[in-house]
C-alpha cells in the first residue's frame, strides 16, 4: 500500500518499530514472562519461539494490551503503548491473530474480513439509519480495500461462505486477511500454521513474505516449526520458562545449546 | 421454487449490498408492505385495532430488545420500564403543550439517557449478572412510578394522553392510529435491516461472538455495548409512547409492569435471536394466539355442546401456549425466524436438494 517494501533488510540499529523493555508478568504466583526485551526493526519479520508455556503468547498479549506486563515498558514506534487497552492498541496499528483462531462464526468470510477495517470505519446509528445517503459510501469504499486482500490471499471462491465450515487452513487464511486489511504497521501472528501440512505452511510463508514486500508490514511471527523460522524470519527470540535464553539470526540460535535442550530436552554432546 | 438466486447476478458492490439477497425476498417484503398499506381497506376496524395496532407496536419494541440482546447478546428484563419512560416522558410533554412529533422524540431520548445511565452502571457485570441488574432496574422504575404522583398520578391512577396530533393533523380515526403505528414499524424494520449490511452491525455482532477477538479488531466493546442500550432504548421509549397514544389512550404503571419485560423477551426469544422476521412471527404468536386458542375452545365447545366453566376456558388458552411455545423452542431453538430460514433454504434449490452444500 502506501509504505511498500520500506526495507526488506531491516537496519539494526535504526529506529525500531515495536519495542519491548524488561517486559515481566505475573499471575498470581507464577510469572509467566520475566526480563524480556526485544526490538524489531521495521520491514522486519520476527520470529518468537519456546516450548508450551514458555510465555510467547503472555508476551503477545502483555503487548497487545490484554495483560498489561507486571513490570517494563512496550513501545511502538517510538511511543509508549504500556498498559493501552487492546482496542486502542489496535488503533494505533497493531493487528494480531489467534492461536486458536477467534473468527466470527455465523458471519461470512467477507463480513468478518469487513471487521478488520472497524478502525478505518465510523460506525454508527445515523449511518445505518440513513444508509443509502450516509453509510454506503463507506462501505463500498472499505469494500474494496477488502477485496485487494481477498484477491492477494486467493479467498475469491470462499468469500460469501461462513467461516463456521471451512478447515482450518482456509480459517487462518481469512484471519490473516483480517489482520490485514486494517492496514498494520505491525502484525503479530500466533502461530499462524498450527496444524497445517507442508504445501499449506509454504503457502503461509509465502503471504507473510509478500504481505511485508507488498503492504510493508512488519511481523513478529510465533511459531513451532523450525524450518519457517529459518525460511522466512530475518531475526529470532528464543523464550524458555518466560526467559529469553537466545536470539539472533535464526540459523544461528537453533543451534545454541541452550535451545536445543528447551526443545528437545538434554544436550546431546 | 420462487425462492431462486438462479440469474442473480451481482455486477457491482451496490448490488451486492442489497437488503434482499434473494429476488423473492424483496418481493414477499413489497407485497406485504402493500398489504399493509391496505389493511384499513381489507381489515374489518375490530381486528386492525385490537390485533393488527398493537401486533405492529410490539414488533417495532420487539425489534429493540433484539437489538440488545440479539445482536450485542446482553440480556436485558427490564426492558418495560424503559418503554414506561418514553411513554410517561412523551405523554408529559405532550400536555405540557409540545407538539406530538416533538413529544414522542422527547420519550424516545429521555429512554435513551435512563436506559444508557443503567447499561453504565449495568454493563460491568455480564451475563446473568446482567439479567439481574436490569431486572432491578425494571424494579425501581415500577417503585418510582407507583410511588410519585408527578409522573403517574399514583399508583391506581392513569394519566389521560392527549390527542395524537402529527403533521398538522389530528389523528382520532382507527385507520390513522393504524397508520401511524405501521409507518413507526416501517421504520425501525428498515433500521432493523440495514443493520445487518453496515459496521454498526458488525461491530455488535462481534462483540456479542467474542469480545477480546473484537478488541483485538479495535472495536471497543464497552461504548458500542451503551450504543446498543441507547439506541434500543430509544426505539423502546417511542414504542411505549405510541402504544399509549394509540392503543392504550391511558398510561398507568401496570402497562409496563414486569411480566410486560418478560413478555418481550419472550417474544424476541421465540421469534430468533437477531431475525427481523422473526420479530414479526414472534410477537404474533405471543399476542394474537391466546386470543385465537380462546376463539377456537370457545367455539369447538360450543359446536361438540359442552358446558364447559368460565375458568377452564380462561386457563386452556394458557395451557397450549405455553405449550406451544416449548414445542417451537423444542423443534427450532433459534427460534420462528430460523424456522422459516429453514424452510425458505430448503425451498430455494427445491426439487435439486442435493445440490445444497
Amino acid at each position: 500500500m502506501t509504505t511498500a517494501n520500506k526495507s526488506a533488510n531491516a537496519q539494526p540499529g535504526g529506529k525500531p518499530i515495536l519495542e519491548c523493555i524488561g517486559i515481566e508478568r505475573r499471575f498470581g504466583g507464577i510469572t509467566a514472562v520475566t526480563g524480556v526485551d526485544l526490538a524489531i526493526q521495521p520491514g522486519e519479520i520476527f520470529g518468537l519461539v519456546g516450548p508450551n508455556g514458555s510465555g510467547k503468547t503472555t508476551l503477545t498479549n502483555a503487548i497487545t494490551g490484554f495483560y498489561p506486563p507486571n513490570v517494563g515498558k512496550v513501545r511502538l514506534d517510538g511511543n509508549d503503548i504500556t498498559g493501552t487497552s487492546p482496542y486502542k492498541v489496535a488503533k494505533l496499528g497493531v493487528a494480531r491473530t489467534f492461536q486458536n483462531l477467534a473468527l466470527f462464526n455465523g458471519m461470512s468470510v467477507l463480513d468478518n474480513i469487513l471487521l478488520g477495517r472497524h478502525i478505518h470505519m465510523n460506525p454508527g446509528v445515523l449511518r445505518t439509519a440513513l444508509y443509502w445517503w450516509a453509510g454506503r459510501p463507506e462501505e463500498i469504499e472499505n469494500r474494496k480495500v477488502v477485496e485487494e486482500v481477498i484477491e492477494f490471499l486467493q479467498l475469491e471462491s470462499i468469500r460469501h461462505e461462513m467461516v463456521d465450515g471451512l478447515p482450518i487452513g482456509l480459517k487462518k487464511r481469512v484471519e490473516l486477511a483480517r489482520a490485514l486489511v486494517a492496514e498494520p504497521q505491525m502484525l503479530i501472528l500466533d502461530e499462524p500454521m498450527a496444524g497445517m501440512n507442508q504445501e499449506e505452511k509454504g503457502y503461509m510463508s509465502r503471504f507473510i513474505l509478500d504481505a511485508r514486500a507488498e503492504r510493508g508490514v512488519s511481523v513478529l511471527l510465533i511459531e513451532h516449526h523450525m524450518d519457517v523460522i529459518i525460511g522466512i524470519c530475518d531475526r529470532m527470540l528464543a523464550l524458555n520458562y518466560g526467559e529469553m535464553i537466545a536470539s539472533g539470526i535464526p540459523r544461528e540460535v537453533v543451534k545454541d545449546p541452550r535451545v536445543i535442550e528447551a526443545y528437545i530436552g538434554g544436550s546431546h554432546g | 421454487m420462487f425462492y431462486r438466486l438462479s440469474g442473480v447476478y451481482r455486477v457491482n458492490y451496490v448490488s451486492d449490498g442489497r437488503m434482499f439477497k434473494v429476488p423473492a425476498d424483496r418481493n414477499l417484503a413489497v407485497v406485504f408492505l402493500f398489504l399493509g398499506l391496505a389493511a384499513p381497506f381489507i381489515v374489518p376496524s375490530l381486528y386492525l385495532n385490537s390485533y393488527m395496532l398493537p401486533w405492529l407496536i410490539w414488533t417495532a419494541a420487539a425489534l429493540g430488545l433484539n437489538l440488545v440482546t440479539g445482536w450485542a447478546g446482553q440480556l436485558h428484563l427490564g426492558y418495560a420500564a424503559v418503554m414506561a419512560v418514553g411513554a410517561y416522558s412523551a405523554i408529559h410533554a405532550a400536555r405540557f403543550g409540545l407538539p406530538w412529533e416533538i413529544a414522542l422524540v422527547i420519550g424516545g431520548l429521555a429512554s435513551s439517557v435512563i436506559g444508557s445511565l443503567f447499561a453504565f452502571a449495568a454493563l460491568r457485570v455480564k451475563g446473568l449478572y446482567l439479567a439481574l441488574t436490569t431486572l432491578a432496574m425494571q424494579f425501581v422504575m415500577d417503585w418510582v412510578l407507583t410511588h410519585s404522583p408527578a409522573i403517574s398520578g399514583g399508583s391506581h391512577a392513569s394519566l389521560q394522553a392527549p390527542t395524537l396530533e402529527l403533521l398538522g393533523q389530528e389523528i382520532v380515526s382507527d385507520t390513522g392510529y393504524y397508520y401511524v403505528a405501521f409507518g413507526w414499524c416501517v421504520l425501525v424494520t428498515i433500521f432493523m435491516l440495514n443493520l445487518k449490511r453496515t459496521g454498526l452491525g458488525r461491530a455488535l455482532v462481534a462483540v456479542r461472538e467474542k469480545d477480546y477477538a473484537a478488541a483485538i479488531l479495535g472495536v471497543n466493546s464497552f461504548y458500542y455495548k451503551i450504543l446498543a442500550f441507547a439506541t434500543s432504548s430509544f426505539i423502546a421509549g417511542v414504542s411505549g409512547a405510541l402504544l399509549v397514544a394509540t392503543f392504550f389512550f391511558l398510561a398507568a404503571p401496570e402497562q409496563f409492569s414486569v411480566n410486560v419485560s418478560i413478555q418481550v423477551l419472550a417474544m424476541v426469544i421465540i421469534g430468533g435471536l437477531a431475525s427481523v422476521i422473526g420479530s414479526y412471527f414472534g410477537v404474533a404468536l405471543i399476542l394474537l394466539v391466546p386470543g385465537l386458542v380462546n376463539g377456537v375452545v370457545t367455539s369447538a365447545s360450543q359446536a361438540l355442546g359442552m358446558q364447559v366453566n368460565v375458568e377452564t376456558l380462561a386457563h386452556i388458552p394458557n395451557a397450549v401456549y405455553g405449550a406451544l411455545i416449548v414445542v417451537i423452542l423444542l423443534i427450532e431453538p433459534l427460534g420462528l425466524g430460523k424456522l422459516y430460514g429453514n424452510i425458505r433454504d430448503y425451498l430455494m434449490v427445491w426439487p435439486f436438494d442435493q445440490l445444497r452444500k
